[in-house]
This record gives structure tokens, sequence and C-alpha cells, in this order.
């Protein structure tokens, strides 16, 4: 495979946490690393980098926007993460701690940047128990330094990025069926069944866990169970356990345009109380420009008529996928 | 829930290949009926099979299916081995026509199967293997597209039936090829390209090269069966384009879903969210 070497220093240096930043800016994995990040201005319009982009939360309630013909909200489409990567869990702009390239680190105070994900404590840490703290403390310091195998962050193998971290890492497009809501993300993929059933059996773990859901008015409530919980939170060391169980609410704007996610989680073996984690999110369509982060979709080949996203093959398997596949066939 | 429109569909079971004298017998006895008994002739044609339709009349091929054909061990006819059940093969003639060089490759990778086949490490099967691989694959459709969904890797792999074309860059290496569909009647054809080198075609060794051009026709028998045929095309390991056919099963266990296999993630999956002591 021709492009193999290619890949493999894309994927090293993103397993590095060089790269994530890099795509502040248009065309992600060829550009310089930016260590400028969190200084974005936030008032700016969105560009395709990662910035804090602030908005307002959606409210629940009705849905009025387009149906499908089963009745669900037609939410179908590509939807992006507004507001920092997966570097940071609880300061989105904070960058990774010990960086030893100091890359993204935040040159605004606290107060200036991006809140946490976690919306629920108030204070915006993470509720750990005292052995999971110091868990999570030693999966941080390890980032930079992996002497041991769990040090490394399973999607730098390659593993799908899991809950919540899908839905900061990379655009994703939602594909929507009777009975089911289909998420593609850049690193694996979800199936929502719309169904009354129970879970799988207890005895069977899951990267993405076993989602069934059904519509409130304009959300979409999923209950998340069999999760593995391997996948982890950030760069910073954040993680479940295998006892997590997660309630996610995808609250879409009637402008169809916006959607909050909003996960409560609850796993005591790891977390003196649930806590709640919040990501908006925005729609992108082919009147974006395409860019190595939010939206991987170039225009389809599709001459004289109408302008269509492509969306093409998104596999990372043992680094020998596309990975980013836009930036990627862009440098050849 | 997933409820199908099932109307008439006007297809016509396939016409089998016959021979030997029995069946040509029969053929004589038909031709006999036909001649002679013109009301009985109209009730002998085959009755067309009912197949689930989308709202506009395209066959539906939502569900979740899985091959029983032994095609997987081995493409070709063979005897049961030890790590294959034996199979009649699904290749039309029998025989993959590999050019000189390509089948003496061919052997060494029978050879190495039990280390080389890279279904071992868990890598995207690739087009057509997916969906003769023994695991379950989900079929969603929209009129813009089908998505395939596999178990398997938990790969997907969008089949385009939006009347775009491949695109321009005909050289970025998919696992799966890039698949551009259109309808032939009741018949789904699917033009696949730009695959990567990686996949192998069968445990037993079959293999390809960057060339690869894989033509698709997927029709619905009835119901619960897709007659699933694929054109197989590339001249540096092929002297000839060939074909192969499988059927495919809806899978109707009551809440059989896809358990989703990350397999790729085996290797260290210890190691996470904890190492186990």
């Amino acid at each position: 495979m021709r492009n193999l070497a290619l890949q493999l220093l894309i994927r090293l240096a993103i397993a590095a946490g060089g790269s994530a930043l890099t795509a502040v800016v248009g065309h992600a994995q060829s550009a310089p690393a930016a260590p400028t990040a969190a200084a974005t201005a936030p008032a700016q319009p969105p560009q395709g980098g990662i910035r804090f982009e602030q908005t307002t939360p959606v409210a629940g309630g009705k849905w009025t926007g387009k149906r499908l013909a089963d009745g669900q909200p037609d939410i179908a489409g590509d939807w992006s993460n507004t507001v920092g990567n997966h570097n940071n869990f609880i300061d989105p702009q904070g960058g990774i701690p010990n960086d030893p390239q100091d890359r993204g680190r935040p040159v605004k105070p606290r107060e200036r940047r991006a809140p946490s994900r976690v919306s629920d404590p108030p204070d915006g840490q993470l509720p750990y128990l005292p052995w999971a703290r110091a868990k999570q403390q030693e999966f941080q310091d390890g980032f930079f330094n992996n002497t041991r195998p769990e040090y490394v962050e399973p999607l730098a193998r390659c593993a799908p990025a899991g809950i919540p971290k899908s839905f900061y890492w990379h655009g994703y497009e939602i594909r929507q069926y009777p009975g089911y809501v289909v998420f593609l993300f850049n690193s694996g993929s979800r199936i929502i069944y719309l169904d009354n059933h129970r879970h799988l059996p207890a005895n069977i773990s899951l990267w993405q866990g076993d989602s069934r859901g059904h519509w409130e008015g304009n959300t979409l409530v999923v209950d998340v169970g069999n999760l593995n919980a391997k996948a982890r939170l950030g760069r910073t060391g954040d993680f479940t356990t295998e006892n997590v169980h997660v309630v996610e609410r995808y609250i879409f704007d009637n402008g169809n345009k916006r959607y909050d996610y909003v996960a409560t989680f609850t796993d005591p073996t790891a977390f003196s109380r649930p806590f709640t984690v919040t990501i908006p999110a925005r729609r992108w369509t082919v009147d974006d420009e395409p860019n190595g982060w939010h939206y991987e979709v170039p225009l389809a080949n599709n001459p004289g008529k109408e302008r269509i996203g492509d969306h093409l093959e998104r596999i990372c398997v043992e680094n020998n996928g596309g990975f980013g596949r836009v930036a990627t066939s862009a440098k050849k | 829930m997933n409820k199908r429109r099932v109307v008439s569909s006007g297809l016509h079971r396939p016409v089998r290949r016959t021979c030997g004298r029995f069946d040509l017998g029969r053929l004589v006895l038909l031709i006999g009926l036909l001649v002679f008994s013109p009301v009985f002739s109209q009730s002998a044609q085959p009755t067309p099979a009912k197949i689930p339709r989308v709202p506009g009349g395209k066959p539906d091929f939502s569900g979740i299916w899985q091959t029983t054909s032994a095609a997987d061990y081995d493409l070709e006819p063979h005897s049961g081995r030890k790590d294959a059940p034996p199979g009649a093969g699904v290749v039309e003639g029998n025989v993959i026509p590999y050019t000189p060089q390509a089948l003496e490759q061919k052997k060494k990778n029978f050879d190495s199967r039990t280390e080389d086949d890279p279904r071992l490490k868990c890598w995207t099967l690739g087009t057509p293997r997916g969906i003769y691989y023994p695991e379950p694959f989900q079929i969603f459709q929209r009129p813009q597209d089908l998505t395939v969904f596999f178990e398997f890797g938990d790969s997907v792999r969008t089949i385009h039936t939006d009347g775009t074309l491949h695109p321009v860059d005909q050289d970025q290496e998919f696992w799966l090829g890039d698949s551009r569909g259109h309808w032939e009647g009741d018949t789904l054809v699917v033009d696949v390209t730009d695959f990567n080198d990686q996949t192998w075609l069968s445990r037993a060794g079959d293999f390809h090269d960057e060339a690869l051009h894989v033509v698709e026709r997927w029709t619905l028998l009835d119901a619960n069966t897709i007659d699933y045929k694929a054109t197989i095309e590339d001249p540096k390991i092929f002297s000839k384009p060939w074909n192969l056919e499988v059927y495919l099963y809806r899978h109707r266990e009551p809440n059989f879903q896809l358990i989703e296999n990350y397999c790729y993630t085996l290797d260290y999956d210890k190691y996470y969210p904890v190492p186990k002591e």
C-alpha cells in the first residue's frame, strides 16, 4: 500500500498528541502546529477550526421541523462539536497537561476559556473516588511517557473513540431509518435501536455500548448499556469503568442547525455521584468548506448536477486505513 | 419498527440451468402441456415472488443478511479439510482464471493461510469478501444510498445510488472500494473500484491487487433471499474477468441484531479501562 508510510506518520503524530491542534486551520493534518488555538476569538464565525463557539443551550420541547416518513424528526446529516477537541476533558482549551512541546498551551485565563465538558457537578470536575482519581492522574502523567501499555490511549491504536469521546473527535454523520438512528464516526460507528427491547445480556460488553433510544419531541433519548468503558474520555487520563451506565439526550434545535448532547454517567465504582456531560454540536453542509477535522466530506463527482457531499470510507485498522481521509488524500 | 411494504413484484424466479435426462424429460412434458393445454400452461408459469419494496417501488434490501455457503473458506470446489467444510464452489466454471504468475502466489498464500490471511488480523474484509464472510451484515436503505454495516470489524460500506460517479481521484485505495450503484429493473448493479491490495478474497489465499474492479448484481429472489453475483476483474492477477454467485439469507430470529465486533482491539483489550492485575 503506497500510502502506508505517510498514514503511519500521521497516526504517530496524532498519537503524540500533536495533530489535533493543527486542525485549527482549514486543512488539518497538512498544517503546521498552531499553538494559539485557544486564542482564537470566539466571536468569529466557524471556519472549520477547533475553537470555542459560544452557543446558547438548546431547550427540550416540541419538534416543529421536518419529519421522516416514520415520524422521526429528520436530523440526518453531518455534525461536529463546537468546543475544543478531545485533548482535555474538563478544560477543552487547556491543552494536554505535561505536554513537553506545550502545544495548545492556554493563553487566556481559565474563565475566558471554554467551560468544562462536565456541566454537573457545577464545579466542572469529575467526582472521582480516591482510587480512581489516583488512576486518572497516573494515566494523565503517562500520556507523554508511555512506559506501560495502558498509558497509550486506545484511540491511538485505532480503537473506537467510544462514549462520549466520539462526539468531540472529528465530525461525524447521522443516518436515519425506520427504527434506527445510525452514527458513523471518524473512528467507530453506532446503531441506536428505536425499540423497547432490553439491553443485550450483561456479559456482553462493547466499545460503543448497546443503545436503545426513543424520541421525546425534539429530543432523542438513548439508554446505553453493555459498555466496556475501554475508551478514554480525553487525553487527560479520564476514564470510567465497566459498571458505567449512560443516559444520553440529544436535544435538537428546531432550526436543525444545532443540537446539544447532554449525557448523564452513573458509575459508582469510580465516582462518588453521577455526572453530566454537555457537548454542543452544529450541522455542516456542502455550503461549508471541507476540512480535515469537522467536515471530511468532499463534493461528490456529479458534474453539472446537484452539489452532494461524498461520504467516503473511513477505516482505521492497525494504521492502515484512511485516517482523516480527506486530509490524507489531499496530501497525495 | 421496520415495517416493510410487501407487494407483488412481477419478479420471476431465475431460470435454473438444467441438464441430464431427467430434466429433459420434464422439459418435454412441459412443452407438451404448453402445446396441448393452453389453460393449464398459464398456471404452470412460476409464481412471481413477493419481495419487499420501499415507497416508490424499488426493492427493499433492508435487513440483516448472511451467507450459508462455504465461499469464504474456498471459492473453488474443494473437499473438506481440517480448516474448511467442503464446498461445491461459487465460481462460474469452477476455476478462478489466475495468470500463471499469480497462481504461484495464490498457492503460496494457501500454504501460509493460517498465518497470512488478513482476516486473522481483523482487517476489513474488502469487497466482495465481506458479503460472503460467515458473519452477519445489515443493510440500511435510503433512496440516495445503501449502507452495508458489517458486524466483523464494525466496518461500514456505502453504496451510493444518487447518480454520483466514482471520485475523480481514483487513487485513494479504499479497503472496501468506492461503490456507485444503479437500478436495472429490480436488480441493484454496483460498480466498485479503487481498492487497496491488502485484502484477500477467501481464506484459501485468493487475492487481488489495486487494479481490482468488481461489478455486483443484487437481486431479491423472495422476501428473505438475495441472489448476489459479482464479476471480478483484475488484469494483473486474472487472465479474464470471472463470476461468482452466492445466496444471502435474511436473519429472522426474534430480536436478532448485530453485535459490534471490533476484533482488532482484542490484542490490547486487557489493558483497559484499568489493566487486569
